[in-house]
């Protein structure tokens, strides 16, 4: 009886544990042959500026352009605005309010995608077209305001994690120097927390380029670099809005859907990249939620 | 001076951050009251949702994240005993951990193409829940293996050995000794994992669900209508405020799905810590 019960369990954790490891490697091989045409027949000319599928041109590079700009823009609003307040929640408030700061930190973190899409649509996409005498309010800066709100919660709760676990005595040697609380963090704790913060951050970057249905909502959807590049206050396009909405449009085997595909591989790859870079940044961490 | 100086600067940036969430929270919650009420709840969606409620879109959800638990659960705790149990290398457990993570870390909307491409095309399936179900189920997978993982490796090696000491084969081992310890961290893990598929629309568009008229399936292969493709849906014909109005409604019950999923998981987690310490 025993000898069967172990080979069964035996048997049944191979399984899973190759089908749960595996499931990765066969997206990737999956989307690789499905892309395998455009590769072939469209080769370098992926790299170009037109995307416009009955002439045949398949240029991703303002779909790159979109993304690039949508995520920098994002970043650079969320990521000082997240550790100033970490460091607020870590270091400056009382330790006592941590756990409901973090509760309501993760519940913030964990409101669907599709929610901050409804209210880019119904607000945020509304005040800048008031705002800067638009059209339409539906533009990249758009995209990244609202995408800076959304990964704003990641950002603090893992740097607050981060700045979190510097040991104590690391803060006391400090303050035995004589140096003031402002000292302490920025020559002391903020160093050691440092690698841990480059991971956070380099989390929230995937996390960010692979946003789908909030920046499809919001961003304008013109597969077009704006004229001058720097104009952020234009439509453009992300790799992910783009696949949200044409995919089901294309038909299947075509080279349209065949360089669609192309682009869903190269999110995939520079998001995996990431991710494995975040994680050798962050060693100590095993998060759970994102 | 400088001291102050940055702890305004601080204090700024927390208050800043306070505000714009709440705002945020404070948006949802006013504008969804306004559209929920028990007929909203309880009526069938007419008019492609611009009308009527969205009792079918709830059930579709709730069918597809119990389909994801269903599969999900099993597979993620064996994956997390082989991690705990089994691989003693080094290097495969780095190799192993860096294929969850990677899984963890790919866009939602791949695994929408993914399914595409894989059971829709591939497989022939059609557009049906169940694909999605195993969709959501391959999303969550990391994040619950993460968490048995966790609880299943900080079981002391002492319970091990004395388990062993009692001529306890290796299975016996784990069906006594290390299940009953780490199912805690599983469950935590599947109720973060759900929290976040209930909410997911890029995976499930494509393959899962209809945009309006599905009912309840009577097999596992038809469409069904969710909550996210819903207030999708809803937001395209945003200039329609009864359509708009709706979206809110939508939203704040997805919301409060969420919620009450991501405080399962809070209370669970609680409740194993003290548990493991007694």
């Amino acid at each position: 009886m025993s000898a069967y019960t172990g080979k069964i369990g035996n048997g049944y954790i191979i399984i899973s544990t190759f089908a749960s490891m595996g499931i990765i490697l066969l997206i990737l091989c999956v989307l690789f042959f499905n892309s395998f045409a455009a590769i072939r027949d469209v080769g370098w000319s992926l790299f170009t500026l037109t995307w416009n599928p009955p002439h045949a041109q398949f240029g991703i590079l303002p779909m790159f352009y979109g993304s690039l700009a949508v995520t920098v823009i994002s970043l650079v609003i969320a990521v000082p605005l997240g550790i100033f307040t970490a460091i607020f929640t870590s270091e400056i408030l009382h330790p006592g309010y941590r756990f409901s700061v973090k509760a309501f930190l993760e519940l913030l973190a964990g409101i669907p995608s599709i929610i901050y899409g409804l209210i880019g649509v119904a607000f945020f996409s509304v005040w800048v077209g008031e705002l800067f005498h638009l059209q339409s309010g539906r533009t990249i800066f758009t995209a990244a305001v609202l995408l800076s709100i959304m990964i704003l919660p990641t950002i603090i709760t893992l740097c607050d994690d981060a700045i979190h676990r510097v040991p104590q005595k690391y803060r006391e040697a400090a303050k035995g120097l004589g140096l003031c609380k402002h000292e302490v963090i920025i020559s002391s704790v903020l160093p050691i927390a440092k690698p841990d913060i480059i991971g956070a951050v380099v989390l929230a970057l995937g996390r960010a380029l692979g946003e789908t249905m909030a920046v499809m909502l919001v961003i304008g959807s013109i597969d077009k670099i704006p004229a001058p590049f720097y104009n952020l206050l234009a439509p453009g396009q992300t790799i992910t809005s783009k696949l949200g909405r044409e995919i089901t449009g294309s038909a299947f085997g075509s080279l349209h859907f065949s360089a669609m595909i192309f682009m869903g591989i190269m999110l995939l790859v520079i998001v995996l990249a990431l991710t494995l870079i975040a994680q050798y940044f962050s060693k100590s961490g095993q998060r759970l939620y994102e | 001076m400088r001291n102050k100086l940055f702890i305004s600067v601080c204090c700024f940036a927390a208050i800043l951050c306070t505000l714009i969430l709440s705002l945020l929270l404070f948006v949802i919650a006013l504008n969804g009251a306004k559209a929920v009420n028990l007929r909203f709840l309880l009526s069938d969606s007419r008019n492609f949702g611009a009308e009527g409620g969205i009792v079918y879109q709830i059930m579709g959800s709730i069918l597809l994240i119990s389909g994801a638990a269903f599969i999900s659960l099993p597979i993620a705790l064996g994956t997390a005993l082989c991690k705990s149990e089994y691989i003693k290398n080094t290097v495969l457990q780095q190799i192993s951990s860096m294929m969850i993570y990677g899984l963890n870390g790919v866009p939602s909307v791949i695994f929408g193409i993914f399914g595409l491409l894989f059971f829709v095309n591939f497989l022939n399936t059609g557009i049906s829940w169940f694909v999605g179900s195993i969709i959501l189920a391959v999303m969550i997978i990391p994040t619950i293996v993460l968490a048995a993982y966790q609880s299943m490796s900080s079981i002391p090696a002492i319970y091990r050995e004395s388990a062993y000491a009692l001529g306890m084969d290796k299975w016996k081992v784990i069906a006594k000794v290390i299940l009953p310890q780490g199912i805690h961290g599983a469950v935590t893990g599947l109720f973060i994992g759900l929290a976040r598929a209930i909410g997911e629309t890029a995976p499930v568009m494509f393959i899962a669900t209809a945009f309006s008229g599905a009912k309840l399936p009577d097999s596992l292969f038809q469409p069904v209508t969710a909550l996210p493709t819903h207030i999708l849906a809803l937001a395209q014909q945003a200039t329609n405020s009864q359509a708009l109005l709706n979206a809110w409604g939508t939203s704040l019950v997805l919301m409060l799905l969420v919620f009450s999923l991501s405080l399962s998981a809070l209370f669970t987690r609680v409740t194993l810590q003290s548990t493991g310490r007694r």
